[in-house]
């Protein structure tokens, strides 16, 4: 049967397909139902033990559920302080999308986010000029930094072969004693101190018209200019990553590097690039939360946006039109753990929370592989009662 | 159980399956299969890619559980669960790829999986008995990785005889040696057989080793036993009509089943023996341009050389010439270096030493993709490796070596895309429910199609296919064959990498052997013969 239907006939997937698709790891089918089915068993499993957790807290799961929504999504303000946190979380995780889709797992962005923040920071308080020039200047010099520091790794892996995954992660402690030996260096980036005491181990903040500006006013909805950037990069990597001549090499890369090289891609240029590219996103997140939300360079101002947003690019399984709404759940619920106070309960369990809420969207695909395995094995025949051997199951496992 | 057995009354059978059903999904893959080895047969079961046979093998192990029949040792029935429940039965295995451990020795590798205390200086003095009673001499302290496959294939004998089995099962054991170690293995199997009272089954897809190396028959199709008689009173044609479910045609069938093909008026279909003794074609397959023709070679390989990354040499000085319209065959055992050109004519990598010409012009082979510029097309030996990304559409495989064709100056033209490949599936009856299926969805043979529309789309100089009907059934690969004589008679030049003796005696015109990395001879198909081919093949001049 060699009929194929023409472009008219073409079936459009129903979006709901659509959506459970996108879900599905790399391969789109029939298994991606299963896969939502059990994302759904998962997210609940999750849920269930994030209430237990609060119990054992001696909280109430009802309160701490209120104070989240109160904080996040409840009211305009709430909103607010959520897209301002969503923004540099999708950054990250856009970051990510590129470098997963090239085959190269990069799991430094915290370091590459510390990095672009300093050199951000060193561009806004030394460069005099219009604040428009400077501000972009800054983010892009931010984007550079970050993509210089995974462009260490990148040089390292194409050059000797060493592990990604490796590199980036220890890159991301050197890049922190970097900034701590940044803001302690009077000669670099530490503030002049105000006279009275010590100075502290900072920056200088950023002058006023140096920050990232917000539409709208309190209580109204503010939209930061971070958010926009955010977006747009968004929409227009999707768009790249989906139909590109770039993002069909990037997307063979991945799936198939010996592929890839017959069909003329040399994984070093490609691939090197994508993770240069996605430290400079991560690199951009630091650019954008220092100019945007906290003002000064400190130790602390990568605050785990880099590992969060990771986690937004593994959740949205590299899919950067998925990493929207996670990014913004996300956010969510780092502005509602801010309110956890008033509950008596500890607000580092919202991270245990988002840690059970990331393995609910990570474990279903291995789980459905693992099912259809089982199917496959033990498919048994219709006339003959299957054999009830307890022991059978894992030692076929092992054959496999 | 109708099948007239050829039993003898007597003893039970060493083993004896009954009714054997598996299926996997909506796929049987065995169907009430019976099958009875006695003591001191060697049982011959064959039968086409995907008839059944490595389940129904699977399934005896203990690898498998079987949905229905029952396995009887020596007339009492048994559970077969594991595969160490298989070898406290008795019942041993021959791997088709070795499952041996590289790093380690051959003593190692033999005491692996037993229960137990392992002492070496019993082991080794065991090697050295089991290989000097069956004429299996190999040194019980060499590194496996060392051996050449001959010797690997003999450790793999000897862990499976130091066992000690009723019942030893060789699943395609001819296909890494030369007609000379087939031959050699064949004789220890007899000795193993005849004078120990073992029962053999000898798991193969060529009809030449079956008729001269079995006691009885058994033929599996889709499934099914088809077919079961002594093999004396068979013939080879009769069993590839088994095989196939059909009369077999002359050329590429035959090829395809292991036959030469002879100008005998009778249409006799004639199986190459394993010691030698096959016939002469006597008529040139490919009646294309002959490699005399002046001019300058379409492919020209000039003193390849490539090392491993151990330092072993993978090609040496290794130099080939393939014209416009001819069909060259590059025929060798298995791991002789086949496998590296392969890899460097797809551009996977690039030779320590010396050069490719393309239509007389060098390619630089460090630059990905240069090959297929320069108009190499490549069916590449593992297609899953290199030859396709099993995660992406049809349409998108059909077009990835030539994006620059299918895009603008950013996005890719989509409806190009899917005309281009809506044209290709109808032009290579590609069997799939749309082009936007993802590649995996296919069966091999038409994965395979997809490679060779993909490559031929591209109008190449030169067609390189490495084993390009591996793992295909009869009617897919009776199609390679028509394709790629189709691409040589419209002027391309066709390089092919075989193993299989029978396949490059039917498609070339010219027999180039290698061994070891260096070509050794080049023969004219005229002048070949199983026996020169056969001495060129273990490195000696012909």
């Amino acid at each position: 049967m060699t009929t194929v239907s023409g472009p008219a006939g073409t079936p459009r997937r129903p979006l709901a397909g659509y959506i459970v698709g996108s879900v599905g790891l790399r391969r789109p089918s029939a298994d991606a139902w299963r896969t939502a089915g059990i994302t759904v068993l998962c997210v609940a499993v999750a849920v269930g033990l994030a209430a237990l957790l609060v119990t054992f807290a001696d909280g109430s799961p009802v309160e701490v559920v209120d104070a989240l929504f109160t904080g996040s999504v409840a009211d305009t303000a709430g909103w607010s302080q959520t897209l301002v946190n969503a923004a540099p979380l999708l950054l990250v995780a856009l970051g990510a999308c590129i470098a997963n889709r090239a085959g190269v797992f990069n799991i430094g962005q915290e370091g590459q986010l510390l990095i672009g923040a300093m050199v951000g920071c060193f561009v806004a308080l030394r460069l005099q000029g219009p604040g428009w020039i400077v501000i972009t200047v800054a983010l892009v010099a931010a984007a550079f930094g970050g993509g210089a520091w995974s462009g260490i790794s990148a040089a390292m892996y194409y050059t000797r072969g060493t592990n990604v995954v490796v590199t980036t992660l220890l890159l991301t402690f050197i890049a922190a004693q970097v900034v701590q030996f940044a803001v302690n260096s009077p000669s670099l980036l530490q503030e002049e101190g105000m006279g009275s005491g010590p100075a502290r181990p900072q920056s200088d903040a950023v002058p006023d018209y140096l920050r990232l500006a917000s539409f709208g006013q309190y209580p109204d909805l503010t939209i930061g200019v971070g958010v926009i950037v955010a977006v747009v990069a968004t929409v227009v990597l999707a768009v790249l990553l989906a139909r590109s001549r770039w993002g069909f090499r990037l997307t063979m890369l991945g799936l198939n590097p010996m592929a890839a090289r017959h069909a003329g891609v040399r994984a070093s240029r490609l691939g090197g690039s994508a993770l240069v590219l996605s430290g400079a996103f991560a690199g951009l997140a630091g650019g954008v939360i220092l100019l945007g939300t906290v003002f000064r360079l400190q130790p602390a101002i990568s605050n785990n946006f880099g590992w969060d947003g990771l986690l937004v690019a593994l959740v949205a399984r590299s899919r950067p039109g998925l990493a929207l709404p996670v990014a913004v759940l996300f956010g969510a619920l780092r502005s509602g753990s801010s309110y956890l106070a008033a509950t008596g309960v500890p607000d580092y369990l919202v991270d245990v929370v988002q840690a059970l809420l990331v393995l609910a969207f990570v474990v279903p695909p291995v789980l459905s592989t693992l099912w259809a395995r089982r199917l496959r094995n033990r498919a048994p025949v219709a006339d003959t009662p299957a054999r009830p051997t307890a022991a059978a199951p894992a030692k076929e496992e092992v054959q496999v | 159980m109708s099948h007239d057995r050829a039993r003898t009354d007597g003893p039970a059978p060493a083993l004896e399956l009954r009714g054997i059903s598996k299926r996997y999904g909506p796929v049987v893959a065995c169907d009430a299969v019976d099958l009875t080895v006695q003591r001191g047969e060697v049982h011959g079961l064959l039968g086409e890619n995907g008839a059944g046979k490595s389940t129904l093998m699977k399934v005896l192990l203990g690898l498998v559980h079987a949905d229905a029949g029952e396995i009887l040792r020596d007339g009492a029935r048994v559970e077969v669960h594991t595969p160490l429940q298989a070898a406290e039965l008795g019942l041993g295995m021959v791997h088709q790829h070795f499952s041996l451990i590289e790093p380690l020795t051959v003593w190692e590798n033999v005491a692996l999986g037993e229960p137990g205390r392992v002492d070496r200086n019993t082991i080794c003095a065991d090697v050295e008995a089991v290989g000097a009673r069956y004429g299996l001499a190999v040194d019980p302290t060499a590194t496996v990785e060392r051996l050449s496959a001959g010797e690997r294939q003999r450790v793999e004998l000897i862990k499976a005889l130091r066992r000690d089995p009723k019942v030893l099962v060789l699943d395609e054991p001819t296909s890494v040696l030369t007609i000379a170690e087939s031959a050699a293995l064949f004789e220890v199997l007899r000795t193993a057989v005849a004078a120990e009272g073992r029962g053999v089954i000898l798991i193969s897809h060529k009809l030449a080793e079956i008729t001269a190396a079995t006691d009885v028959v058994s033929v599996l199709r889709r499934g099914r036993l088809a077919f079961h008689c002594r093999t004396a009173d068979t013939s080879a044609p009769e069993l590839a009509r088994q095989m196939v479910g059909r009369d077999v045609s002359l050329r590429a069938e035959g090829a395809a089943l292991g036959l030469v093909v002879t100008d005998d008026p009778a249409k006799h279909l004639t199986p190459v023996l394993a010691g030698g003794l096959g016939a002469v074609p006597a008529e040139p397959p490919a009646p294309e341009a002959s490699a005399d023709v002046p001019g300058t070679a379409a492919l020209a390989l000039h003193g390849l050389c490539v090392a491993g990354p151990d330092g072993r040499t993978l090609l040496d000085h290794l130099d080939l010439e393939v014209a416009t319209g001819e069909i060259v065959a590059l025929y060798g055992v298995e791991g002789n270096g086949q496998a590296t050109l392969g890899d460097l004519l797809s551009g996977l990598m690039a030779p320590d030493a010396g050069e490719v010409r393309v239509d007389g012009r060098p390619v630089s082979l460090d630059r990905p993709g240069a090959l297929h510029h320069a108009g190499v097309g490549v069916i590449p030996e593992d297609r899953h490796r290199s030859g396709v990304v099993l995660d992406m559409s049809v349409a998108d495989n059909l077009v990835m070596t030539d994006l620059r064709r299918f895009s603008g100056r950013l996005l890719m033209r989509r409806a190009q895309i899917r005309a281009q490949a809506e044209e290709l599936v109808e032009r290579f009856a590609i069997r799939t429910p749309s082009v936007d299926a993802p590649l995996r969805t296919l069966s091999g043979g038409n994965q395979q199609r997809v490679v060779l529309a993909r490559e031929l789309s591209a109008n190449p100089v030169v067609l390189v296919a490495a084993q390009p009907t591996h793992g295909l059934d009869v009617g897919a690969i009776e199609d390679m064959y028509a394709r790629l004589r189709e691409a040589a008679a419209s002027g391309v030049a066709v390089l092919l990498i075989s193993t299989e003796l029978e396949e490059v005696m039917a498609l070339a015109s010219r027999i180039a052997v290698i061994s070891s990395g260096r070509i050794t001879g080049v023969l004219d198909v005229a002048d070949a013969s199983p026996q020169r081919l056969g001495m060129l093949v273990g490195g000696e001049a012909a």
